[in-house]
């Protein structure tokens, strides 16, 4: 069986800059791979590479498709979602409105589950419908990033791209996070592939972890062996990002 | 009294014009960041056009959504070929390019329709109409609803539909559009077609009391952009309201402030503004930018 996602000596860069130096990397049907690293290690470009928001050459296809010669929005209508970090919500327009976007932006043959799936958003974040009147630029952090998640879930990706989700997050609003990506894969039957810095939280919803370091794919196994793995972790994940792992563990 | 309710009416019909205006200059402010000076020219042109289309024969049911539809090719033809080009060269780029538009357009309409001033029958007949003490003008009247219904029905699409709301991500945040399959050159390119929709309805509208000439808008812009100012650029309610504030005001003030009159006018809606902005820097209704987190 191929893969949905194939990406094979994949670069990118910022101006002269290069962030990414021949990433190789596969994403399965209803597979969930981590992508870690510390700050700086490429995994925000690799993802920005991927959905067509930063210039790359190399291999990249999501079951067929070339990404590195698409469009941002035409790849986005192919089935590959992206919550950015930072969230990317759109501030100036409800949270009713931002659900709505994500509404209009799937398929034409998931169109009829739309009414379903909005009732299961609300199931799994109550809070966005007591919200729904409110300006999205209103909500907490963790509450956009809530949004940004149902809006993307809500366009019905076949590969769903996660950046940092934990990012800035209480560690109890964080564990809620990892609670619901645990959840994704059987409510929403997609793949994930979640850039994360918080390694321990992440690989246990993950299948397999893609550690990056400097632009480079440094290892690449399933998760519970990363996760065992003592030495890579200190090596390339670093003491630091082992910190706020002991609260969300 | 009497007076001053005529004195009111009076400036919320010119008023009208203005909020046109202002709405189009807004809503191409919120999708491109850009002001377009041009936008009183593409009124202008339309008007030339509505004029010569009713001069050809057609009835004036048929020369508004014909003047409407091509109005919105023109402005969406306008954004891909001569905007598009320089979308990324900053916003001092796109600042030059509306302003070469603005002459461009100017010396297009002079050179096809020569720079006379031509009176243009009104679309709505000459008669007059008394309620109370208060005299309307068919004219005043047709064109107010006109421009009325122009605006409710923009308000309604940005408003109620999903076109509306994608435009409205679009200028909200662009980046997060693109991720949600959203063709951000085609909702600019849609936008720039409404705002000149909108523009051609205050043309039409304003030609038969102004008089038609390549001058036609060229205070009116000035009013216009004053009255986007004033109610907020992120604000689409916000320059309708100025508009109709800078007319009202403008007017009232020749009548009643002694020294003003008719030369003096157009400078006391531009001190209320001043006014306002040392108050408000946003504008009346427009949002001090947000945060993003």
């Amino acid at each position: 069986m191929t893969a949905l996602l194939e990406v094979a000596g994949l670069t990118a860069g910022y101006g002269a800059v290069r962030a990414l130096h021949g990433i190789d990397l596969t994403v399965g049907e209803n597979e969930i791979v981590a992508v870690l690293g510390a700050n700086g290690a490429g995994k925000t470009t690799l993802l920005r590479a991927l959905s067509g928001t930063v210039k790359a050459a190399g291999r990249a296809s999501l079951g067929g498709l070339d990404l590195t010669r698409t469009g941002a929005h035409r790849i986005a209508r192919a089935g590959l979602g992206h919550v950015p970090q930072g969230r990317g919500t759109f501030t100036g327009l409800t949270v009713e409105e931002n659900v709505r976007l994500g509404l209009l932006s799937r398929p034409a043959g998931a169109r009829g589950q739309a009414d379903g799936d909005l009732t299961r958003i609300y199931e799994t974040f109550p809070v966005l419908q007591e919200m729904r009147r409110r300006p999205a630029g209103a909500l907490s952090g963790g509450q956009q990033q809530m949004l940004a998640l149902a809006r993307a879930l809500l366009a019905r990706p076949r590969l769903l791209l996660i950046d940092e989700p934990s990012l800035g997050l209480a560690p109890l609003t964080s564990a809620d996070m990892f609670a619901v990506l645990s959840r994704l894969r059987e409510e929403w039957s997609l793949s994930v592939l979640l850039a994360e810095q918080n390694a321990r939280a992440s690989l246990k919803v993950a299948d397999r972890g893609v550690v990056l370091a400097r632009g480079r794919v440094v290892a690449t196994a399933p998760a519970a062996e990363l996760a065992a793995d003592a030495s890579l972790r200190a090596a390339y994940l670093g003491t630091a990002a082992d910190s706020p792992e002991g609260v969300t563990a | 009294m009497t007076e001053f309710l005529q004195q009111t009416v009076s400036g919320l019909t010119t008023g009208l014009v203005y909020a046109a205006l202002a709405l189009a200059i807004a809503l191409i402010f919120q999708g491109t960041g850009t002001l377009n000076f041009a936008q009183g020219e593409f009124a202008t042109l339309a008007a030339f056009v509505a004029f010569a289309l009713s001069t050809a024969g057609l009835s004036w049911w048929l020369v508004v959504p014909v003047l409407v539809v091509v109005a919105f090719v023109f402005g969406a033809g306008v954004e891909r070929l001569l905007v598009r080009p320089v979308e990324n060269s900053g916003p001092l780029a796109l600042l030059t390019v509306t302003a070469a538009l603005l002459l461009g357009t100017n010396a297009v309409t002079a050179l096809i329709w020569g720079t006379d001033v031509r009176s243009m029958p009104s679309p709505f007949g000459d008669s007059v109409f008394h309620v109370g003490a208060l005299t309307f003008t068919a004219q005043a009247l047709g064109g107010g609803a006109l421009v009325l219904v122009t605006m409710l029905v923009c308000g309604a699409v940005f408003r109620f539909t999903p076109l509306g709301l994608r435009l409205r991500a679009v200028a909200d945040n662009p980046d997060s559009a693109r991720l949600l399959g959203i063709s951000t050159g085609l909702m600019l390119a849609v936008g720039w077609g409404i705002a000149a929709a909108v523009g051609a309805i205050a043309g039409l509208v304003a030609a038969p009391t102004l008089g038609l000439s390549p001058e036609l808008m060229t205070n009116a812009l000035l009013l216009a952009l004053a009255a986007t100012t004033l109610g907020g650029f992120s604000s689409r309610l916000g320059a309708v309201v100025g508009g109709l504030l800078v007319g009202v005001l403008s007017n009232l003030a020749s009548r009643y402030v002694p020294g003003i009159g008719g030369d003096l006018q157009l400078v006391v809606p531009f001190a209320i503004i001043f006014l306002v902005l040392l108050v408000r820097p946003q504008g009346l209704f427009g949002r001090a930018s947000t945060v993003r987190a």
